[in-house]
């Protein structure tokens, strides 16, 4: 039970359907407008019906002024590591600082396999992930003079040039939900990015994860607070309650604060593609979520 | 301007490391009237495809040429990422293979374009690259061409251009001449291929002009990076630019270019006979879409009737359909079919074999003088974006029931919406058109204008021309109740008749449509007003016409109405059967008949327009839309047309017209029930002096079809 003490971020989960066209482009533009920090769109580049992720996001981006973006999460097996750090970096200094990086280690085996892409047994994603980042990192590592070689069993690189050096640091914030990889979030990731709706065990599953991935930390000589703690969550505005996250504005700010406080969780990303519910979230429960927590942490700004 | 175009290309190379100074290159190039940015790949250093989506994004008209290098990435999320690209842009990409020891550029070409073709469900490929399965499409927004740099005999037997550099003139000139020779030895038009040179300066202007007229280059690409001299691209925009245009143009009138390039042969292979394609104005054929082409399958169709043309124009401004219409002119051994939103019914705006001006692109929506809420509505513009256009000023302009519907149809017919009974059809609201006619003309018409065209124009505006532009004086409109009732129906003779009486007795504010089928009864009506009591009081008569099973009524913007149905590509197959009878009453024998049909099966669609109202406020000799008395419009639809006229005939002897919009029977007959005789002699006198030979004839043609022309 541990509030991390990170600045709270509110985004949007949007679907990144290819008809109408603009339908994504434009959640984004509504969330930059409504001053929430994070936009994200899902990553599945097997799916025809979808934009490709990492074209929408350059193309979003040179839309809007200030809200960061992200896929929720890249589809690693599916973009070669080098060149996704590449196109990262490229992102983040066109504009100036707003690109972070959601991953995972794949899912979908089928699709992926009749896109190319490899088919992995969970135990070889996780190390073919943790390869990327490695490879993903040390692109972005300008500073360390020579090539990079990384020599994975899923993903190499031998010599090759670095850069470009992104603007920030961009996050590397990581889905995932069984013990062995959310150690390997504590070891590696600046986050940890589930989805509300695939916790089993309920909301309990965030206390149970954050454990473990405190211990891996730690044992990796790292602070539990450099790990983040993402969500996706679903949820319906309505004039009586239903249930967790269903119901008033009010509380909607009661549930998240709890998760704030309670579980750590400081990144709040709300599949929306209802330009209502945005404004809403924005509006109603972002800013008084912070004066919440900012008051129970016994903080003034 | 169709006269000046040219075939030259010209472009930027982005060689920038700063991302941000390319960036500021392809805007600058942008605003001097080039055509391409080229985004070479590299193997360090920036990502050029990141960067090329974020051009797209800053730039509304450029061309987007992005370098691919094939083992960098996986091609079956290239070929999604391209079609992604393609259709953010508005249909502005170009891909640019370069060499790789790992993947051949042909084979990835190969991949690609299967990744883009629908026609297959699934895309299966074992070489160098593996596909097991995927989901081909989205479709692009265009035909995504394919250049290739490196290998020239491997682009002149695959790719759709070669890109080459200027350096060693010598060397460039034996390369474009192998280019030529390697499609020849593919069997291949050579003129398929474009040609696009690179150069970092230049001295000898003519020796690039030579390039042109002897070689067939078709793009001349400068190279920039930050370390370009000043002012490089100005100069080369101010002092070459024209130059190389004007070889272009010479270049195509001595035959040695085509005014763009020529289409791969397995496309060419499915053109069909009879139409000129070759002989197209440059500027339309490069917007055309023709049998062989990857965008046909979602454009052949309508939303209600399959088609296959044999060609469809897809002008960009008015001087584009004056070209069509006068490419029309010379086709009038294959049917013409005008298109818009294609939503068509009586309006044959597709076609077998025939051709198709597609006027879909004219679609701006401009408000003139807020004053007069006068606002300017291209034909091509939906319904729904008229309504979402018009809503940020609390405007309405009425029109149908479904928002997919185009303006072009429905403001040359009628339009009897949901507004209608308060509001007046959407013809009502018409100030004046801009049009082009049979002989190429473009006028305007309105009340003091042409005003006998304009006349007929409100009506049976598809006989007359090609209207490019509308002028309405649109409603304020505050939100509106929307109500969707469904009614238990034991009795549908009886529904039927309440429904009449009621309809009779409701205040103009409220417009109902009816949709029987079986033992329910759908309302969908909506209350021009935004007070709840208002509304309530408006629908309670209607809501008790029989037991309901469903009510929704809620407050709502009228966009919000029109923005019911999402577009979605249309993909009919076969023709439509559906009728259309006006009523200006619900009498007991109509109603008996009525019960009869729906009894009878031989329909699947039976709906009630409620009419009168703001309709009936207008003269029947005002517009050539003259069935000013009736109180419902009757449409009927099956997929058998025997089965349908069986029972339909019937109800005929209640008829006092129809209204052509919903009438897909051609039959000379309904023509006369269309218009009254003293509007048919009227239109028939106006017909015989702007359309004498009959060139529009896709919808109700006034001319009678023995009398339309002979192979050309
Ligand atoms: C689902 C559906 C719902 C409908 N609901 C209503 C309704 O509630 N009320 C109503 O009044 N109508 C309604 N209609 C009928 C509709 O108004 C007509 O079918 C209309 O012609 C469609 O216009 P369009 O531009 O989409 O069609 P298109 O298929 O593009 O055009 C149809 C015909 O209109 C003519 N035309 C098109 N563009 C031009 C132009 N620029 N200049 C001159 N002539 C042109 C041509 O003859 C063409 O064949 C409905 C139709 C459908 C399919």
């Amino acid at each position: 039970m541990t509030d991390y003490g990170h600045d709270l971020m509110f985004g949007t989960f949007v679907t990144p359907i290819a008809q109408p066209v603009q339908h994504a482009v434009q959640q984004a533009v509504l969330a930059d407008r409504l001053g929430l920090d994070l936009v994200t769109f899902q990553d599945h580049p097997y799916v025809s019906r979808f934009h490709d992720t990492w074209t929408l996001i350059p193309y979003a981006a040179a839309r809007t002024e200030r809200v960061r973006l992200t896929a929720n999460v890249t589809n690693l097996p599916l973009r070669f590591p080098a060149q996704l750090a590449r196109s990262v970096a490229t992102l983040d200094r066109l504009t100036g600082g707003r690109i972070e990086l959601g991953l995972g280690a794949g899912g979908f085996w089928d699709a992926i396999e009749a896109m190319g892409g490899r088919r992995l047994r969970p135990g070889e994603a996780l190390t073919a992930l943790e390869e990327g980042v490695q490879i993903i990192r040390g692109v972005w590592d300008t500073s360390t003079p020579g090539g990079l070689t990384v020599d994975g069993k899923f993903h190499a690189v031998r010599g090759a040039k670095r850069g470009p050096a992104p603007a920030h640091r961009p996050s590397i914030w990581i889905g995932g939900y069984k013990p062995r990889m959310l150690r390997t979030i504590g070891t590696i990731a600046d986050g940890w990015l589930p989805s509300a709706q695939n916790l089993r065990g309920g909301i309990e599953d965030l206390a149970r994860g954050s454990e473990i991935i405190d211990e891996a930390a730690e044992s990796a000589g790292r602070r539990p607070q450099d790990v983040r703690r993402l969500l996706n969550l679903t949820g319906d505005f309505d004039d009586t309650s239903r249930g967790f996250l269903q119901g008033p504005p009010d509380q909607w700010v009661e549930e998240l604060t709890d998760l704030a406080l309670t579980y750590g969780t400081s990144v709040f990303i709300l599949f929306s593609d209802d330009p209502g519910m945005t404004e809403m979230f924005a509006k109603e429960v972002a800013p008084a979520v912070r004066d919440e927590v900012r008051k129970a942490r016994g903080t003034t700004s | 301007m169709s006269r000046q175009h040219s075939p030259i290309k010209l472009g930027v190379e982005l060689a920038h490391d700063d991302v941000a100074a390319a960036v500021d290159c392809a805007v600058e190039a942008e605003r001097l009237g080039l055509d391409l940015v080229v985004v070479p790949s590299t193997s360090s250093g920036p990502d050029g495809w990141s960067l090329v989506s974020w051009i797209a994004g800053r730039t509304d008209r450029i061309g987007l040429v992005a370098g691919i290098d094939p083992a960098q990435r996986n091609l079956g999320v290239l070929g999604r990422a391209s079609t992604s690209l393609d259709r953010l842009s508005g249909g502005r990409l170009t891909l640019e293979l370069h060499p790789s020891p790992e993947i051949s550029p042909a084979e990835a070409l190969t991949v690609l374009r299967r990744m883009w073709d629908t026609s297959t469900r699934r895309v299966r490929h074992d070489g160098a690259i593996k596909l097991a399965g995927a989901e081909p499409g989205p479709l692009p927004a265009h035909d995504i061409r394919i250049w290739m740099s490196g290998d020239v005999e491997l682009a002149g037997s695959t790719a759709d251009g070669w890109h080459g550099r200027l350096d060693d003139p010598d060397q460039l000139a034996q390369n474009l001449q192998l280019l030529r020779k390697s499609a020849e030895k593919a069997d291949r038009d050579p003129h398929e291929l474009e040609r696009v040179i690179t150069l970092t300066t230049w001295d000898d202007v003519d020796a690039m002009t030579t390039l042109v007229t002897e070689h067939g280059v078709t793009a001349f690409i400068l190279r920039i990076d930050e370390n370009s001299p000043e002012g490089l691209l100005e100069r080369f925009v101010q002092e070459i630019a024209p130059r190389l245009r004007e070889a272009g143009r010479q270049a195509v009138a001595d035959g040695a270019l085509t005014p763009s390039p020529v289409r791969r042969a397995e496309i060419r292979a499915r053109r069909v006979s009879g139409i000129d394609y070759d002989g197209l104005p440059a500027h339309l054929a490069a917007n055309a879409v023709e049998p062989g082409d990857a965008l046909y399958n979602s454009i052949r169709s309508n939303y209600l009737r399959g088609g296959s043309p044999g060609l469809i124009l897809r002008p960009q401004s008015v001087s584009d359909v004056v070209d069509a219409v006068a490419f029309a002119r010379r086709h009038r051994h294959i049917p013409l079919g005008i298109r818009s939103g294609g939503h068509g019914v009586s309006g044959r705006s597709t076609n077998d074999g025939g051709l198709v001006i597609d006027v879909g692109a004219l679609n701006d929506i401009e408000v003139l003088d807020r004053d007069r809420r006068l606002v300017r509505i291209g034909p091509g513009a939906r319904w729904r974006d008229v309504a979402t256009a018009l809503q940020p000023y609390g405007w309405a302009l009425g029109s149908g029931d479904h928002g997919g519907v185009g303006v072009g149809g429905l403001a040359t017919a009628g339009g009897i919406g949901y507004l209608s009974r308060k509001h007046g059809l959407t013809i009502d609201h018409l100030q004046s058109v801009d049009m082009v006619l049979a002989d190429g003309t473009t006028v305007r018409a309105g009340r003091s204008e042409n005003p006998e065209l304009f006349w007929a124009v409100r009506g049976a505006g598809a006989n007359f021309g090609i209207v490019t532009s509308f002028e309405f004086v649109v409603d304020e409109v505050s939100d509106v109740g929307w109500a969707q009732l469904a009614f238990h129906v034991s009795d549908p003779e009886e529904f039927l008749l309440k429904f009449g009486e009621t309809v009779a007795a409701t205040p103009r504010d409220t417009t109902p449509f009816l949709i029987m089928n079986g033992s329910t009864a759908h309302v969908m009506a909506m209350v021009a007003s935004d007070d709840p009591d208002e509304i309530l009081a408006q629908l309670r008569p209607i809501a008790q016409i029989a037991p309901l099973v469903q009510q929704q009524v809620v407050i709502a913007p009228y966009a919000a109405v029109m923005n019911m149905f999402p577009e979605s590509p249309h993909q009919a197959f076969g023709e439509p059967v559906s009728r259309s009878g006006l009523v200006t009453s619900i009498t007991p024998g109509f109603a008996a008949v009525s019960a009869r049909l729906l009894d009878s099966g031989a329909v699947h669609w039976f709906q009630l327009r409620s009419m009168g109202g703001a309709i009936a406020d207008v003269e029947p000799d005002a517009t050539a839309f003259a069935h000013r008395d009736a109180a419902f419009q009757i449409t009927a639809m099956g997929s058998n047309a025997q089965r349908v006229d069986r029972e339909w005939d019937r109800l005929r002897p209640y008829f006092s017209g129809i209204y052509t919009s919903f009438e897909a029977d051609n039959s000379p007959q309904r023509l006369t029930e269309a218009f009254p005789p003293p509007t048919l002699a009227r239109l028939r006198k106006l017909k015989e002096q702007l359309d004498p030979t009959g060139l529009f004839r896709d919808n109700f043609p006034l001319t009678d079809s023995h009398s339309v022309g002979s192979p050309a």
